[in-house]
């Protein structure tokens, strides 16, 4: 049995947890939300009937989230509603870094790169974070971050690379600050150009992907860059992939069903990429918190508080929505305002831990949680 | 080129440097470079000359005196053309535009802003290109000005205002078309008074589209600038007190009676007060109303609630005169001692370290806050931080890309003035955004946030190839800058350490062993040889700790 996987997408900027998966028939929803920001149960485009019902509202995912829906089907998709941080926030910046620190207080970097600390995977690649900086949950391991593979080679196909490294080796291999970053990225480059650089090209060989990614987001290059990274077995264990655009505060009808959209057709693109490798991967979907129940005045909606979290794997037995739904009449809203955070985070990626990455001390990644079952394995 | 027995030589000299060796050279960084590289885009050779001359304090306020309309900086800007470029099209309605290839000069920059409102109507036929152009010359001008502007101090906190009051230029048109506007308002307000420059940004068509404040009506209010403005412009995160979430009567008070952090409630009833803050673009207002065509503020009564409020547990009365509600919350933040505190350990933290002295950051705090009305508050404030004693620390900050890019350019001597944006993209690639940078937080300002393979592989790209003819930025051909009683490589090689470093100290023996020669060889007097030789060495004159850190 191969070292599982996982991958974390998290979507910056607070997704609409009540348009991704929507209780149609709740009359709160309906009264609070004028029909453009609604997920409709007639019309040309209704929601996409989820038959596991959480409550008597007929929940149904968004219509732009086909290929969702799809996995859902098909039992590989893991559905969690009204999840968050229990202690509130509606900033973006100090939700995303306490749910990705995942331990009041801090200094105790991120909650995977704890895993790494803890669990000290070998090989060339064991984490990347997909882009151009470090994410706050990998922080505190010696992860790799790049946008893509070929970046991570230095000065591929210059004549001086050779002596560039030495050269860098020798003015950085002992500096404080800069010193383990350089080995590591060192040493990673000359794997990369070992497997990769074509002599006869001038050019690091391309990833060739058996199915063909959406071109029109960036998370399907993203996510691109992590099926290559698990196909050619770098000893991938740990991806972030961050995907934003989700601060809906205007023209929501417009912007959020291309956003869902990408999420949706990029995620079924990387898990048909995978093939066979499903097997060793779990994917996470959060985001640092879900929508005001009420839309402003200017076609959008403000911070909220619950979000919806969704778990893509074989190991968990998906095609079903879990969590307890807290409602959305007006005693039941987290201050009147926001749906209710009922499931902390943390309970899911608990599970996630154990249930797929056979982690048997989840108390070391989430120090001080009281776990209560979800129930997403087994 | 190299073959295998130089490239062990290389790697044999490199490991008989002692590990020890780099830190050494570290420590021992020119105390005055470090100044310099601290206050500008980058030493060059008259700085340090001038700072010899004049001493620190004298420097200083000659770069502190400097004002942001600066005439040579102004020429340099006029000779620059930007290519435009696109195919015929048309917009599916009948209209079209024939194709377009050509060079042009950066108008938009000191157009007044009306007159660029043409390029937001959508029933004129455009390219897209030509309504985003007026954001691109701005990022165009940000390299020359960075590279060639006389006040460094001033681009300096320029860009340090940009970050602190992101803009992403390339959201959309609208933020596009009124962003060489909100540009220069930063640079007028960078060293001077920060009431002025908040009610100016409050008001900045690019920041009010940006965050949304421009569509934000009664009722509800659209929240997105409130929260940013307290957040990232005024108080910051740390003065977010949201355990007082529903007790806002219990949030503590500072010594005036006004709360010491903010929550949710204090969110909600900042976005009321700037209800109809929005833009003079023509815009509906309401039954019969648009708002007027200036291209600048304007103020739309009929969207504005006008009821009683609570902000930071002071009590606004109900219908006041009309921005009278925005004005005070502005009065209010920028008077604050949290303001004080978050907005000068940020000073701090770009100019200085990324972990400043919190006694020196007091300090400046009591400053700020006593100088809050002086019109050179923000030269004040910058003026007591650089010549304490605390900021003659050793260097710990990672150049970021932007400024490790400038800082090449700089070192060389080269002139900059591209004909194109290219060097957006290949910074893109390390993860900065010049002037396009989506989240509201800008570009983040530790080592920690920088200290990724990728960034360094980038800033090694740029260390190569960012002299090249490709790479667009500069024509000069570095064989050009090489003095003309340069006699063999190890010259050259003490040459461009001068010019990164202020110290000759390094003769980049294995550089030219890797390329097979000798330190005492001669100079080539090819043109050819002689611009890539100097390109190398200043790739490795640049590759050291000297250079790398600030």
């Amino acid at each position: 049995m191969a070292d599982p996987i996982l991958v974390v997408i998290f979507l910056r900027g607070g997704a609409d947890s009540l348009s991704v998966v929507s209780p149609t028939g709740d009359p709160s929803y309906i009264a609070a939300r004028p029909e453009s920001l609604r997920v409709s149960r007639q019309g040309d485009t209704p929601g996409l009937i989820l038959p596991a019902a959480l409550a008597d509202v007929d929940f149904r995912l968004h219509p732009a989230a086909g290929e969702l829906s799809e996995l859902f089907n098909a039992g590989d998709l893991s559905i969690l509603h009204a999840t968050g941080l229990t202690l509130a926030t509606r900033s973006h910046f100090e939700a995303e870094t306490k749910i990705e620190q995942g331990v009041p207080g801090g200094n105790q970097g991120g909650w995977l790169g704890r895993w790494m600390n803890h669990v000290q995977p070998g090989g060339p690649l064991p984490a990347l974070a997909v882009g151009t900086s470090m994410t706050e949950s990998l922080r505190g391991s010696r992860a790799a971050v790049a946008p893509d593979l070929s970046g991570l080679a230095l000065a591929a196909g210059h004549w001086l690379a050779p002596a560039l490294e030495a050269r860098l080796r020798a003015g950085f291999g002992a500096h404080d600050r800069l010193g383990a970053t350089m080995q590591d990225v060192l040493a990673l480059s000359q794997v990369l150009k070992d497997r990769y650089w074509q002599p006869d090209q001038g050019s690091m060989r391309d990833y060739a992907p058996d199915v063909e990614y959406p071109d029109d987001t960036d998370l399907a290059a993203s996510l691109r860059t992590v099926a290559q990274s698990i196909k050619e077995d770098l000893g991938l264990r740990i991806a972030t992939v961050d995907y934003g655009g989700w601060d809906t505060h205007v023209n929501q009808a417009g912007d959020f069903p291309g956003l869902l959209s990408g999420l949706s057709r990029s995620l079924m693109a990387f898990w048909r990429d995978l093939g066979p490798r499903q097997q060793d991967v779990a994917v996470v979907v959060q985001s640092e918190f879900g929508r005001r129940l009420r839309s402003n005045d200017s076609g959008g909606t403000d911070h909220g508080r619950a979000g919806v979290m969704l778990v893509l794997g074989p190991q968990a037995r998906g095609g079903r929505l879990l969590g307890r739904w807290p409602g959305l009449e007006n005693a039941a809203l987290e201050e009147g305002a926001d749906l209710a955070v009922t499931t902390d985070y943390r309970d899911v990626l608990t599970e996630v831990l154990t249930g797929h990455m056979r982690l048997d001390r989840p108390d070391l990644i989430f120090p001080g949680l009281t776990h209560v079952p979800v129930g997403l394995y087994g | 080129m190299l073959n295998r027995r130089e490239f062990l030589a290389s790697a044999v000299m490199a490991a008989m440097l002692r590990p020890g060796a780099a830190m050494a050279q570290a420590a021992a960084a020119n105390p005055d470079d470090v100044f310099l590289n601290r206050l500008t885009f980058g030493a060059t050779a008259a700085d340090r000359a001038a700072l010899a001359q004049m001493g620190r304090a004298a420097w200083l306020d000659d770069q502190l005196a400097r004002p942001a309309g600066d005439p040579q900086i102004a020429a340099v800007l006029d000779t620059l053309r930007l290519r435009i470029e696109y195919e015929a099209g048309d917009d599916g309605e009948g209209g079209a535009w024939p194709a377009v290839n050509e060079l042009r000069p950066l108008a938009a920059l000191s157009a007044d802003p009306a007159t660029l409102l043409p390029l937001l109507d959508w029933e004129t036929p455009m390219d897209y290109s030509e309504r985003a152009r007026p954001a691109e010359e701005v990022i165009l001008a940000a390299l020359t000005r960075a590279v060639h502007a006389p006040a460094q101090l001033r681009e300096v906190m320029t860009q340090f205002w940009h970050d602190h009051f992101n803009v992403d230029s390339s959201r959309d048109e609208f933020v596009a078309v009124f962003f060489p506007s909100h540009d220069a308002m930063l640079r007028d307000h960078a060293l001077g008074n920060f009431r002025q420059m908040l009610g100016d940004v409050a008001r900045s068509p690019s920041m009010l589209i940006y965050l949304n404040n421009a569509e934000s009506a009664a009722s509800p209010a659209n929240e997105n600038y409130a929260r940013e403005l307290l957040e990232l412009h005024t108080l910051g995160a740390p003065h977010y007190f949201n355990e007082f979430y529903d007790r806002w009567n219990e949030v503590p008070l500072d010594d005036e009676g006004v709360a010491q952090g903010y929550i949710d409630e204090d969110v909600y009833e900042v976005a009321r007060a700037f209800t109809g803050w929005t833009v003079g673009d023509g815009r509906w207002i309401s039954e019969g109303v648009l708002s007027d065509m200036s291209g600048r503020f304007y103020y739309a009564e009929a969207w504005h609630d006008p009821y009683q409020k609570r902000v930071l547990g002071i009590a606004f009365q109900p219908n006041r005169a009309p921005m009278a509600d925005g004005d005070q919350v502005l009065d209010i933040l920028a008077h604050h001692p949290g303001t004080a505190r978050f907005v000068c350990t940020k000073i701090a933290r770009r100019l200085l370290a990324d972990e400043p002295d919190p006694d020196l950051i007091e300090r400046m705090a009591v400053l700020f806050r006593d100088q809050w009305q002086a019109p050179d508050q923000i030269a004040q404030v910058v003026r007591l931080l650089v010549l304490d004693p605390g900021f003659d620390v050793p260097p710990g900050k990672l150049r970021r890309p932007f400024e490790f890019l400038a800082a090449l350019y700089r070192a060389s001597g080269v002139q900059v003035g591209g004909i194109s944006n290219d060097y957006h993209w290949q910074l893109a690639q390390s993860g900065w955004l010049q002037h396009t940078f989506p989240p509201p937080t800008g570009h983040p300002d530790t080592l920690e946030d920088w200290l990724s393979g990728t960034v360094i592989l980038r800033l090694v790209d740029l260390a190569l190839y960012a002299h090249d003819d490709w790479f667009g930025c500069t024509t000069t051909r570095l064989s050009s800058l090489i003095p003309p009683d340069m006699r063999t490589l190890a010259d050259l090689g003490r040459d461009w350490s001068v010019r990164c470093s202020g110290q000759p100290q390094d003769a980049m023996p294995d550089l030219w062993t890797a390329m097979e020669a000798l330190p005492d060889d001669p100079l080539p007097k090819d043109e050819g040889s002689r611009h890539d030789l100097a390109a190398m060495s200043l790739a490795y004159a640049a590759l050291t700790p000297q250079f790398l850190f600030r």
